[in-house]
């Protein structure tokens, strides 16, 4: 159990995934590989510790993932492309200044091509739909600087149709609220500017009871709690300016207890095996909370504040003020 | 299969493409030499864009052993409708399928584009039904039932619904995801068999129902937020004052149960927000219970009971 959060460590267990031969976690399976790299990458960021992973590869693997076919990234080489992977590798291509190695026009075509008749985003060809893919279409388009190529009204009605009773939204039009899609709802209004769509009380309050006695949150009522809503609902938190409504020491005492003190990373709950996924997701909700010695976070994208900021795509989210180490 | 793919004379004809080939991988995966063979050869098959009946055998290797290969399961798809294979076949082994990963998004998916090829509702609820029993809370699986229920819209298999969310409830009055279902099916204007009488009855019915419930187990989150969220469904305007006052929401009855463990958060939560409602003459009212939430029954969210307080003060001092 430690009280601290052990930066070192976590460092340094983000640098050893790419070397452990037998490590068939889930995370790291080739079907969710481009993004595990984001999340290795953002938790290393905030924790100014970039350098960790090197650029050059990176930025080389990345490219590896293009889809020359569909005009997009898929998240392995020779892999289908797929709206998640395409904006892991936006994501990452932006937070290494080489945003200029991708395709713009093709990306956006193929982000564009995605979209539904009702305003919901498909993933892929498959034709999956969900608002996870939406929220990737418009962050996707946004740091290309190609929102206003987006049906805004389209995909505006489809979020307020997924607005439920308890002012959550879920996964489809008629879906139960779940904390991960109150999210990219959220965060897809806020790049919209169209907040107005969330019924802002009902909604800071459905996340604010989110927290448990441990201090954890959990994804909707009666579920267990899990470090990765740390960032579904605290970043959903603070794009409404709500993040004072939680209990903030509890909520930081109980994702550190979720770390891994000897092999480093962070678990889901204490006591589990960690994951990168857990890893990002645990230090990007102590950003938003202040951690001491951290970067902040922009919560709408899931990326360095400062870049979010020299990009001219900050919106009025609000953090808890920087705690002094 | 007994044999690997590289040494059985029916593959011979397919040049397997493999994963890792003049590319220099970040994080490179380490696969089973099966998992290998069978995403090797599949490449080699989508290279020459076959669509067979040995692809299917070759799909259903690498969905099996790698249930989130999209592209597996949506060349599979495709195999299906080009060589007319049996749809109900698929069906019958998708089954086994969603049993074995109910939780992967790909197999929903799958059961859907088999769905709306084959038009057939009534098992497909029945099955979904069965997935429930050992995992009532699985988010795909009630979603793939709402969109079975819009889809179709046959006033049967509406019809069906009240029960089988009443047999849920029973086992858990606390499965978010059983009543955020009985909100769909009561309020949810994709019904279009439903009259305008149904909808007001549905919002009658829907309150005594979610104060029963609260009655038998009060802390309940779930039924607090649905009877807020029957209360003020938007088919039936309901004035918020009138909800905490009228009969229409009849606060004494029914009255808590034995064995219900009092006080209850959610309660004083809503007693606060009824005298709230009233204005300047409910305002102290309300903040003795916000305080008491902030200081006793509630105190890990004692910012938002403080919050509500400020907020109701200065909005009484405003009018």
């Amino acid at each position: 159990m430690s009280d601290t959060l052990l930066i070192d460590l976590h460092v340094q267990y983000i640098r050893n995934l790419g070397n452990n031969k037998d490590d068939l976690s889930y995370h790291m399976t080739a079907h969710r590989l481009i993004n595990g790299v984001y999340w290795g990458l953002t938790a290393l960021c905030i924790m100014k510790h970039k350098e960790a992973l090197d650029a050059q590869e990176t930025i080389e693997y990345v490219m590896s993932c293009w889809d020359d076919e569909a005009g997009a990234f898929g998240p392995h080489p020779r892999h289908d492309a797929h709206i998640l992977s395409t904006l892991s590798a936006i994501q990452i291509l932006a937070t290494h200044d080489a945003l200029a190695r991708l395709n713009a026009t093709r990306v956006v075509d193929f982000v564009l091509n995605l979209q539904q008749p009702s305003g919901v985003f498909a993933g892929d060809a498959f034709g999956e739909t969900d608002t996870r893919f939406l929220y990737c279409a418009v962050s996707a388009l946004s740091l290309l600087g190609a929102l206003d190529r987006l049906d805004r009204e389209r995909t505006v009605s489809y979020l307020a149709s997924c607005r439920n009773f308890d002012g959550g939204f879920g996964r489809v039009a008629g879906a139960e609220s779940h904390a991960a899609q109150v999210w990219v709802c959220t965060a897809a209004l806020a790049i919209l500017d169209r907040l107005d769509v969330v019924d802002v009380p009902t909604l800071g309050w459905w996340l604010a009871e989110r927290q448990l006695p441990n201090g954890g949150l959990n994804g909707r009522p009666e579920k267990l709690e899990d470090v990765c809503y740390s960032h579904w609902v605290l970043s959903s938190m603070a794009i409404l300016n709500k993040l004072t409504w939680i209990d903030s020491s509890a909520l930081t005492r109980f994702i550190l207890s979720a770390q891994d003190p000897e092999g480093g990373g962070i678990a889901d709950r204490p006591g589990d095996m960690a994951d990168i996924f857990h890893t990002c997701f645990g230090v990007a909700g102590l950003s938003l909370l202040g951690y001491p010695g951290l970067d902040d976070l922009d919560p709408v994208y899931c990326m360095p504040a400062s870049l979010i900021e020299r990009m001219g795509l900050k919106t009025g989210w609000k953090a808890l003020p920087r705690r002094e180490g | 299969m007994a044999l690997k793919l590289p040494e059985r004379p029916e593959w011979t004809d397919v040049v397997p493409v493999p994963q890792y080939e003049n590319i220099q991988p970040l994080a490179p995966i380490f696969y089973s030499p099966e998992y290998k063979d069978a995403t090797d050869y599949f490449r080699g098959i989508v290279k020459t864009g076959e669509k067979s009946p040995r692809v299917l055998e070759l799909t259903e290797t690498i969905i099996r052993l790698n249930p989130a290969h999209y592209s597996a399961w949506q060349y599979r798809y495709e195999t299906l409708i080009t060589i007319s294979a049996s749809l109900e076949l698929e069906l019958v082994l998708t089954n086994a399928l969603t049993k074995a990963s109910p939780k992967t998004y790909q197999v929903w998916h799958h059961r859907r584009l088999l769905q709306t090829a084959l038009c057939d509702p009534v098992p497909e609820l029945a099955f979904n039904e069965e997935v429930l029993k050992a995992d009532a809370k699985n988010y795909h699986t009630w979603s793939h039932r709402q969109w079975l229920l819009v889809h179709f819209d046959q006033a049967e298999l509406w019809a069906g619904e009240l029960s089988f969310v009443e047999r849920l409830l029973a086992e858990d009055v606390r499965n978010n995801s059983a009543w955020h279902h009985r909100f769909f099916i009561s309020f949810e204007t994709g019904n279009t068999t439903r009259t305008r009488d149904d909808a007001d009855e549905a919002v009658r019915r829907e309150l005594a129902f979610a104060k029963e419930r609260i009655a038998l187990a009060p802390n309940n989150a779930s039924a607090w937020n649905y009877l807020r969220g029957a209360a003020f469904a938007e088919l039936y305007v309901v004035d918020a004052v009138e909800v905490g006052t009228d009969d229409v929401l009849d606060l004494e009855n029914p009255a808590p149960s034995e064995g219900a463990e009092l006080p209850c958060a959610a309660a004083i939560e809503f007693m606060a927000d009824v005298h709230e409602a009233r204005g300047k003459e409910g305002l102290s009212e309300a903040v003795k219970y916000w305080r008491s939430l902030a200081h006793t029954h509630d105190t890990i969210r004692k910012s938002y009971w403080e919050f509500r307080i400020r907020d109701a003060v200065a909005n009484a001092g405003a009018t």
